[in-house]
C-alpha cells in the first residue's frame, strides 16, 4: 500500500507538527474527559473514564446557577457585537464617505486608543459605573466596551476598499446617505461583517478583567466569572470544575466546529488585540 | 507674461463660478457635519469610556484615595511615584514585565513560523487538520484555560506530578505554582500556548500570498530549502513578522494577565506579576488609587514610545512585495 516514499525530513516534520497538536489539543481533551470521571477515578492519570458519570455536571448544577450565566455571556456578547459593530461601520462609513476637515486627526486619536490598556482606565471607569448605579447590571459591562477601537479600525480599512464608482453612482441616483449604506454597502459586505461579528462574539464571551469588576454576585455575572469563582474555591472538586468549564466553552467550540473557516477567515482578516 | 493672466482671471471672474465656489464650500461643511454625526456614536463613548478616564487617571496619580464613598481625593504631588519607585514589587513587575514580553516572542514568532511552514506545502487534508488543532487554544476563554492548567499542574493531583513521579523524573509532587522557580515560566508557556495558534495563522495567510514562481525559479538555481526560507520566504514574510513583533510586544503584558490573576495571583512572593497585574492590585486589593495611578502613567508613556518606534521601525525595514 504504502509506496510512496517519506523523505527523513518530511517524516520529522509530521512528528514534529503531530507533537505540536497534541499539545495543543491536549489540555481540551482533559478537561473533557475529567468531567466524566468519577470520585474514584477523578486523581488518576487514566486516559478514559472507565465507568462515565454526569455526577459532576449535576454538582456543577446545583453548585452554580449555570443557566443564568450562560444567559448572560450570551446577553453580553450579543448586546457587545452588536454595539460595536454598529458604531464602527458608522464611523467606518463617515470616513470613506465624506472628505472632511479634521478626518485625519479624528482618526489618529480613534487608533491610538487602540493602545490604551484597560488595567489603565480601569479605576476611573469602575468609579463611574458605581456612580449612575450600573454596577452588578449587564449594562454595566456592556456601556464601557459598546465601541471597539479594533472593530473601527477594521471596518475603516474594509470600506476603503469598497468601489467609490457605486457610492456616486447610487449618490447622482438620489439616493441618501444612510440608504447607501443600508442598501449598498452592507449588502455587500455581509461576509466581511460577519467575520468581524464572529471575532466580537467571541472576544465578549470571552471578556474577563471588565465583568469581573462589576459583577460581584453570580446571578449578575457572566459565565467566566462563575468560572473564576470557582476556581479560586479552593475545594477540591476538580471534576464538577471541569465540568462547568466544558459547558462553558461550549458555545465558542460549537461556533468554531461549525463555522471553523469562517472563525479562522475573521482572525486573519482582522487579528485580535 | 503669467502675471496680466492672473489678474486678467481674478477681475473677470465671472459671477456664476463664484456663486458655485461657496456652494461646494458650503456642501463641504454639510458632508462635515454629516460625517460628525456618523462619528458622534464611537466619539462620544470613546470619549467617556477611554479618554476621559485616561485623563482622571493622570490626574489621580498626584492624589491619594482609596476609592471608598464619600471621600475625595486628597492631592499629594509627586509622593506616589516615589513611593512606586520604592517599592519593592514594582521593580520586579517591571522586570517580570520584560521577562514575559521577551519570553512571548519564540511563541508569536519563531514557533508559529515553523508551524506555517511546514503545513503550507503540504497537499491534502492534513494541512487543515493541523491549523484547526493549533487554533483550538487560541479561542478558548482565559479562564478555562487557566482552569484547566491548574488541573494539569495540581500539586497533589495533577497529571504532570503523576506522570512525572511514575517516570521517576522527581520523587516529590512539585508545587508548581507556588514554586518561585517555576510560577512566571509556567505562566509564560501558557500564555505562550495560548497564543500560538493566532501567529501560526497570520503567517499561514501571509504565506498563501507569496507566489510560487519565485520558490521555482530559486530551487532551479539549486537552492535547496534551507536557502528558500532565508532568500524568499524570510523577506517576504517581513512586514507580517514585523507586525506580530509589534502586537506581542504590545500586548504580551495584556495577555498574561489573566493567567497571572488565575494560576498565580503575582505570587509567590510576587515572583509571578506583571505591570498590569500590579496596577490591578493597586487599586482593587490595596485600595490605593493613587500608585495604582501613578503606574499607568509612567507605563502609558513608556509603551506609547514603544509603539511609536516599532511603528518607525516597521516602516523602514519591512520589505514590501509590490
Amino acid at each position: 500500500m504504502l509506496t510512496r516514499k517519506l523523505k527523513p525530513s518530511t517524516f520529522l516534520q509530521h512528528v514534529l507538527l503531530i507533537l505540536m497538536s497534541v499539545i495543543a489539543i491536549f489540555p481540551l481533551y482533559w478537561m473533557v474527559i475529567s468531567s466524566f470521571k468519577n470520585e474514584a477515578e477523578i486523581f488518576t492519570a487514566s486516559l478514559f473514564p472507565a465507568s462515565p458519570t454526569f455526577k459532576n455536571y449535576l454538582y456543577a448544577f446545583t453548585e452554580m446557577p449555570i443557566f443564568r450565566m450562560m444567559l448572560n455571556s450570551f446577553i453580553t456578547a450579543s448586546l457587545l457585537t452588536i454595539l460595536q459593530l454598529g458604531t464602527s461601520i458608522l464611523a467606518g462609513y463617515a470616513f470613506v464617505r465624506w472628505q472632511f476637515r479634521g478626518s485625519f486627526l479624528i482618526y489618529t486619536i480613534l487608533s491610538l486608543s487602540w493602545l490604551i490598556p484597560v488595567q489603565a482606565i480601569m479605576i476611573p471607569n469602575y468609579v463611574l459605573i458605581n456612580q449612575i448605579g450600573l454596577n452588578e447590571t449587564l449594562l454595566g459591562i456592556v456601556i464601557p466596551l459598546a465601541v471597539s477601537t479594533f472593530a473601527i479600525m477594521s471596518m475603516y480599512q474594509s470600506f476603503k476598499a469598497f468601489p467609490v464608482a457605486l457610492i456616486e453612482a447610487a449618490r447622482l441616483d438620489g439616493e441618501s446617505d444612510f440608504g447607501i449604506l443600508a442598501k449598498i454597502i452592507l449588502p455587500n459586505m455581509k461576509s466581511t461583517i460577519a467575520s468581524l461579528g464572529i471575532l466580537l462574539f467571541i472576544s465578549g464571551w470571552n471578556e474577563y478583567l471588565w465583568p469581573m469588576l462589576i459583577t460581584t454576585q453570580m446571578e449578575n455575572a457572566p459565565i467566566q466569572i462563575g468560572l473564576r469563582a470557582f476556581v479560586n474555591s479552593d475545594e477540591n472538586l476538580w471534576g464538577s470544575l471541569m465540568a462547568a468549564t466544558t459547558i462553558s466553552s461550549l458555545p465558542i467550540l460549537i461556533i468554531y466546529f461549525i463555522l471553523r473557516k469562517h472563525v479562522i477567515d475573521s482572525f486573519v482578516r482582522f487579528g485580535i488585540k | 507674461m503669467s502675471k496680466p493672466i492672473e489678474n486678467n482671471m481674478s477681475t473677470t471672474l465671472p459671477e456664476g463660478i463664484l456663486g458655485s465656489k461657496s456652494k461646494t464650500v458650503n456642501k463641504r461643511k454639510k458632508g462635515t457635519l454629516k460625517a460628525y454625526l456618523y462619528l458622534l456614536p464611537a466619539l462620544l463613548l470613546l470619549g467617556i469610556w477611554m479618554y476621559r478616564p485616561l485623563l482622571s487617571t493622570f490626574n489621580l496619580a498626584f492624589y491619594q484615595w482609596g476609592m471608598v464613598p464619600g471621600t475625595t481625593p486628597v492631592p499629594v504631588g509627586w509622593d506616589n511615584f516615589v513611593r512606586l519607585f520604592s517599592s519593592k514589587d514594582f521593580g520586579i513587575s517591571v522586570s517580570n514585565t520584560i521577562f514575559y514580553t521577551v519570553g512571548l516572542l519564540p511563541f508569536s514568532i519563531i514557533i508559529p513560523l515553523f508551524l506555517a511552514v511546514a503545513t503550507h506545502n503540504m497537499k491534502g487534508k492534513m494541512k487543515n487538520v493541523y491549523r484547526a488543532f493549533f487554533f483550538i487554544p487560541l479561542i478558548l476563554a482565559p479562564v478555562s484555560v487557566g482552569a484547566i492548567w491548574r488541573w494539569l499542574f495540581h500539586p497533589s493531583n495533577g497529571l504532570v506530578n503523576i506522570m512525572l513521579v511514575k517516570l521517576g523524573v522527581i520523587e516529590k509532587n512539585i508545587a508548581f505554582f507556588s514554586d518561585p522557580l517555576f510560577a512566571k515560566w509556567l505562566v509564560l508557556l501558557i500564555t505562550g500556548w495560548k497564543m500560538i495558534g493566532f501567529s501560526t495563522i497570520m503567517f499561514s495567510a501571509a504565506l498563501t500570498g507569496i507566489s510560487k514562481d519565485y520558490y521555482e525559479a530559486v530551487s532551479l538555481d539549486g537552492a535547496n530549502t534551507l536557502q528558500q526560507f532565508k532568500d524568499i520566504t524570510l523577506p517576504l514574510l517581513s512586514p507580517m513578522i514585523l507586525f506580530m513583533v509589534t502586537m506581542s510586544i504590545l500586548f504580551s503584558s495584556q495577555w498574561s494577565f489573566a493567567y497571572i490573576d488565575i494560576l498565580t495571583a503575582g505570587g509567590p512572593f510576587g515572583t509571578s506579576t506583571n505591570i498590569y497585574y500590579e496596577m490591578y492590585k493597586y487599586g482593587f486589593s490595596n485600595l490605593d488609587v493613587g500608585m495604582g495611578s501613578a503606574a499607568a502613567v509612567l507605563f502609558f508613556i513608556v509603551f506609547a514610545f514603544i509603539a511609536l518606534a516599532l511603528n518607525m521601525l516597521s516602516k523602514k525595514y519591512a520589505f514590501y512585495d509590490n
